[in-house]
């Protein structure tokens, strides 16, 4: 048999996570994304309420540049692997598996959770990850390989609110608002800004005196010169950590997810978490994170719920902005991508043109009784 | 021209129902209809690198992970990088040159000029100088590549999950082959006698050799969570940035590996390779473009544009509109064909014929599609391709034509007329004609806007032209002298102008 086997064997599986902002795409068994390209769905609630049909049409020609633009790719006949967060609307999911199936015929498309797929790189089972993404933060602890739904937290701490954030600071510093596009801002973020320490954010926002870090001039297609305080470089993250009584800031919905989840688990859970996404490369994220957390559990309001001694923090053997697609592609290298029940195939998506959802294996069952 | 600048002002609906100039169009031979590229299946027909115009054949691609082994991209702006040369004084070395045999004395002090090579980008200046990658003797030749620092690990990972997915399916077999009961009618010798393979093997004396053993994950150190991060390095509150060194974002995700952060380790980047597509109708899987191989030739083996076999109507002018009153267009229309068409204007179909005409489609569709389907053992390459979904026309009609009450014949396209002295013939015109030369026809025709319309609107009229197409290409064995002749239905869109009061 592993004669045939390697004789015929087929073409890999395409593997893409489509995030808010930049779309991650390659093939099966690859250790890295052949490229990170900007996500050309934009706003898609807009579009929703254009048409489905304007939907569809973006959605084909997004594709369209994705497998023959970059990827070089006949996708008809290929198995297809979708990364993406168990949040995603169901509208989403079925506009993308008709527009594989209808317009690319693909043989199968597989949809792989974010989260689940993401332990899948630490060859750990337990672990609280944590996707800091463009428009949110959704964290979903998994154990022994299964995800905790239950204990699921979300909030639109992202890039875009520390992106509203700068933009904000630099009109209110008297910078012309039409040279601060989204590039441009994100361009400054990346560049220049990173998440302070917690002592000094402390001070920063007591308004004690201290010397923020040197200002710096950005200079914009060589006519405008954008001077970015100092300030505004250490407190952009600041956005993500808000101190209230809300307690919805970062950290605390890391813990609440951790305490959604069964007693004996914690201890293990908080021992184990993983930053993935691309917010989660900015400068000195995760040392302000540990610092956060390990003060959060001596707080009142955790010390008698959580008791937990100190949390720890797994690194991938990636890029935190393409963890997740790693974990894809280590998933989708294996026999799952044919034996999954999460597998649809053509055949069974023209019988029935239903997706299996996380919440709903009806399509799943119909497959392994037909 | 209608396209000039695409500007829509006359677009034809491809039998999916999108709109679309002319000149995006195709036309199926096979199934005489209209495709544009949304409707046709798209495919990789052959791999080129666009700068060194080198074709490589598909499977050495795929081994190359679709770059050019010789060009690069300029890690800084994505240009193309191209090698410069260099001279640099070296000592001759004897056993390099095996040719010339001097002695040793006069080699070491003799120095020969020898040509360096070092990648150079023209758009920004950077050098593969600036990141300390060393000259190389020849242009082609293996620049150092770039390690990627996970990579072995990635390997173990994918291993492992590999073997334990393998070992979770032979568990499930085992499983399911303990579990189904025997259907045998005949009760099994060994069942009564509590004799089972096992005991029998060691009566045999077989005992020693163990039944195979399972397939075994590979174990693999899973990943270890600490709790030392790396903190923010303490110069960073005092030191000014030098954003020179920073690269951007779009440097970083141009090499998704290893995502830089100082242009220190920027590295250049195998240029992506490009492709040549060949269009295929989904309809009768015939193609209708397709590209010759020579990356070089931008001809094509089969070229099926609609603007060849499709009569083009051309917008030339139109009298202001008023509300209510109607108002004359004038139209060109071109035969592109090498026979004479007969054209007639018709009404475009309402709604609900548009509907039926889609149910229809759908309808033939769906039968051969559960044909294909009702047998398992066809094979995928013999499955029909699924259609796109057709749709109703997206565009409002707020402008009606009165239809011109006779059809009319344009001429054939013969590229010598273009130098003959205008000859009339002795043709008796519909009024509507108003001018007549070679392959081209002007029409007048009248238009009444809708009602409820207000200034500033746009007009958008339509109809259908039915025309007559012969298909001198055809291969099946009815072929006669002339070809076949085909009365053809294209719907035509047009936008002439707002409303002026």
């Amino acid at each position: 048999m592993p004669i045939f086997e390697t004789v015929f064997q087929e073409k890999p599986a395409i593997v893409l996570e489509i995030g808010s902002v930049y779309t991650k795409i390659g093939f099966c068994g690859e250790a890295h994304p052949r490229f990170i390209i900007s996500t050309e769905i934009r706003s898609i609630s807009d579009i929703l309420k254009k048409s489905y049909i304007s939907l569809y049409d973006q959605t084909a020609a997004f594709f369209t540049k994705i497998f023959f633009k970059y990827l070089l790719a006949s996708p008809k006949d290929r198995k297809v692997s979708i990364v993406e967060s168990v949040l995603t609307p169901t509208v989403i999911r079925e506009c993308i598996a008709k527009v594989l199936f209808y317009h690319f015929e693909v043989s199968s498309v597989l949809f792989l959770p974010t989260h689940l797929v993401a332990t899948a790189t630490l060859a750990v089972e337990n672990a609280v990850v944590v996707d800091l993404g463009f428009k949110e933060t959704i964290v979903i602890p998994v154990y022994s390989g299964v995800q905790v739904l239950s204990a699921w937290q979300a909030q639109p701490l992202g890039s875009e609110a520390v992106h509203d954030k700068i933009k904000a600071e630099l009109i209110l510093n008297g910078v012309k608002e039409e040279i601060l596009t989204d590039a441009v801002i994100e361009d400054i973020k990346v560049r220049t800004c990173f998440v302070t320490k917690q002592s000094r954010a402390l001070s920063f926002k007591s308004k004690e005196e201290i010397q923020p870090c040197p200002d710096l001039e950005y200079p914009v297609d060589g006519n405008d010169v954008i001077k970015v305080p100092g300030q505004l470089r250490e407190v952009a993250f600041e956005v993500l950590f808000p101190k209230d009584n809300d307690r919805l800031g970062l950290p605390y919905i890391i813990l609440d997810a951790i305490l959604n989840c069964p007693v004996d688990t914690r201890k293990v859970l908080a021992e184990n978490i993983l930053l993935i996404g691309g917010t989660a490369s900015a400068l000195g994220m995760t040392a302000r994170l540990k610092a956060e957390l390990t003060k959060l559990i001596e707080s009142d309001y955790y010390k008698n719920r959580l008791f937990i001694q100190e949390v720890k923090f797994h690194s991938a053997p990636s890029k935190p902005n393409f963890t997740a697609w790693l974990g894809g592609s280590i998933y989708s290298s294996t026999e799952l991508i044919t034996s999954s029940s999460f597998t649809v195939t053509r055949e069974n998506y023209l019988k029935n043109s239903k997706i299996p959802d996380w919440v709903n294996y009806e399509s799943a069952f119909v497959r392994t009784q037909g | 021209m209608d396209f000039f600048l695409s500007k829509k002002i006359v677009e034809y609906a491809c039998l999916c129902g999108v709109l679309s100039p002319l000149t995006k169009l195709y036309f199926c031979r096979h199934c005489l209809n209209l495709r544009c590229a949304f409707c046709c299946h798209h495919e990789v027909d052959s791999h080129f690198c666009s700068n060194c115009l080198e074709n490589i054949p598909s499977s050495e691609a795929k081994l190359r992970k679709n770059k050019c082994n010789t060009c690069f991209d300029c890690p800084s702006c994505q240009a193309t990088l191209s090698a410069r040369a260099t001279s640099i004084q070296v000592p001759m070395s004897t056993k390099g040159e095996g040719g010339d045999e001097t002695d040793e004395g006069s080699a070491s002090n003799k120095m020969v000029t020898k040509k360096m090579y070092y990648l150079a980008c023209l758009a920004c200046r950077w050098t593969s100088r600036d990141v300390g990658i060393s000259d190389q003797t020849s242009q082609t030749c293996s620049w150092p590549e770039q390690e990627y620092f996970h990579s072995t690990r990635f390997q173990l990972l994918s291993e492992h999950f590999q073997a334990v997915v393998l070992c979770d399916k032979e568990e499930k077999q085992d499983y399911l082959r303990r579990k189904t009961v025997k259907t045998s009618k005949f009760p099994s010798m060994t069942d009564r006698t509590g004799l089972t393979v096992a005991s029998i093997r060691r009566q045999i004396g077989f005992d020693k050799s163990a039944p195979k053993a399972k397939p075994k994950p590979t174990n693999i150190t899973p990943s270890i969570a600490t709790s030392e991060v790396e903190d923010l390095p303490d110069e960073i509150f005092t030191k000014p940035v030098n954003l020179k060194n920073i690269t951007t974002i779009k440097q970083r995700l141009a090499q998704p590996a290893n995502q830089p952060e100082t242009v220190k380790h920027l590295y250049p980047q195998h240029k992506n390779l490009s492709i040549k597509r060949s269009l295929r109708c989904r309809h009768c899987e015939h193609n209708v473009i397709k590209p010759e191989y020579n990356p070089s030739s931008i001809k094509y083996r089969i070229q099926l544009f609609a603007s060849n076999h499709v009569p083009e109507v051309r917008f030339v002018k139109a009298d202001p509109f008023k509300i209510g009153e109607s108002a004359s267009i004038i139209l060109k229309i071109i035969n592109p064909t090498i026979n004479d068409m007969t054209i007639t204007i018709m009404d475009l179909p309402t709604e609900d014929e548009e509907k039926m005409a889609i149910e229809e489609m759908r309808k033939t569709f769906d039968k051969s599609v559960s044909i294909a389907t009702k047998s398992s053992l066809t094979p995928s390459i013999m499955r029909p391709s699924l259609i796109e979904d057709p749709r109703m026309v997206d565009c409002k009609i707020t402008g009606k034509i009165e239809l011109p009450d006779s059809s009319f014949v344009v001429n054939q396209r013969d590229d010598s007329a273009e130098f003959d002295d205008d000859i009339q013939g002795d043709r008796q015109d519909p009024r509507f004609i108003i001018w007549r030369k070679a392959n081209k026809v002007e029409i007048k025709l009248n238009v009444i806007p809708c009602d409820g319309l207000k200034k500033d609107d746009d007009i958008i009229t339509g109809f259908t032209m039915q025309f007559t197409y012969s298909n001198v290409h055809t291969s099946t064995p009815e072929k006669e002298s002339q070809g076949l002749r085909h009365a053809l239905n294209v719907r035509v869109y047009i936008n002439p102008g707002k409303i002026s009061e």
